[in-house]
């Protein structure tokens, strides 16, 4: 099935046109700049790092974070199209989509625990230990997302 | 300047050692990939208030994201550094790095203008309300610049000399 997919024309037109493969990963490095960046923003707020907003401020942005994921999955599916089965028999990638859907998972329960946050009475309390851990989860796998994103050229 | 400064670093000791640990670019690049995060996602928070977007968000509360934004750029500054160093001929003469530059001088600037003009007026603005247009058009500037910054910095390795 990845030969089949590294053989058909979206394949063929990422890794061989001129443009094609620097601009996918140009659109990656930008996606990623929105997600990562914007998680991690709310992680190190959820974990007292930095103070300023309100940890519920971070809801409004998930719509962007979530398009920034949409341009990275779909930028990620053109770019693996051209290498496909050295991809999906690489130890770094599968590390990386791994922490990818880990941290993708861990917004999605960042998001619910932050409303129900907003619409309790006790609003303003401050935040429990379960909400620290799942911030510094997701920091870790972001970061580990890069570093096996990275390694996936080397190794 | 740019190349003459180039040539006098080739075979330095820095320019050596940077070339012959063969595991530091992978770590350098890792260090550079979490220095944008952080930069720009501060960035994107400030910007997007400044240009009047997400007005549920306080302008004076947005600003205390810019010591992230300082240590994403500080780390980006030093392996950015020493990227220069471990292949100096091929950036100094590389055109998606030259304009990557130029844009970063231009973001910088654009921070400057907001430090002096934007940052001792913010605390007037309600928390709701609308920006002024001289703050949209930093909030554009930067984010435009930096968009920019990624976009030539990952076309380095696939852009000729200039």
């Amino acid at each position: 099935m990845f030969a089949w997919l590294e053989s058909t024309q979206i394949a063929q037109w990422v890794g061989l046109s001129l443009w094609g493969y620097p601009m996918l990963l140009s659109m990656h490095v930008i996606g990623l700049a929105i997600v990562v960046g914007l998680f991690s923003m709310r992680d190190l707020r959820l974990l007292g790092v930095v103070g300023g907003l309100e940890p519920t401020a971070y809801l409004s942005l998930n719509k962007l974070a979530w398009t920034g994921f949409t341009i990275n999955a779909i930028s990620g599916c053109f770019l693996f199209t051209s290498q496909a089965m050295t991809f999906i028999s690489s130890i770094p990638f599968l590390l990386k989509i791994s922490c990818v859907v880990a941290g993708m998972l861990l917004a999605v329960v960042i998001q619910g625990k932050l409303q129900r946050e907003l619409a309790e009475a006790d609003y303003g309390q401050p935040l429990g230990n379960s909400m620290k851990l799942l911030a510094l989860g997701s920091l870790c796998v972001w970061i580990g997302a890069i570093v096996a994103g990275r390694l996936t050229a080397y190794l | 300047m740019l190349e003459s400064f180039a040539l006098s670093i080739v075979d330095g000791s820095l320019n050596r050692w940077i070339v012959e640990t063969y595991w530091l670019w992978p770590v350098l690049e890792i260090v550079h990939f979490v220095g944008l995060s952080l930069l720009l996602g501060g960035l994107i928070i400030i910007d997007l208030r400044l240009a009047g977007l997400f007005r549920s968000m306080r302008p004076t509360a947005t600003h205390k994201l810019v010591p992230l934004v300082l240590i994403g750029f500080g780390l980006n500054l030093v392996t950015g550094i020493l990227f220069f160093y471990g292949d100096p001929l091929r950036y100094s003469v590389n055109i998606g790095f030259q304009i990557k530059m130029v844009l970063v001088v231009l973001a910088g600037l654009n921070t400057l203008f907001y430090y002096r003009k934007i940052k001792p007026v913010m605390h007037s603005w309600g928390t709701n309300a609308d920006t002024p247009p001289v703050a949209k058009i930093v909030a554009i500037t930067s984010l435009s610049a930096w968009g920019g910054v990624l976009l030539f910095g990952r076309l380095i390795p696939y852009v000729g000399t200039g």
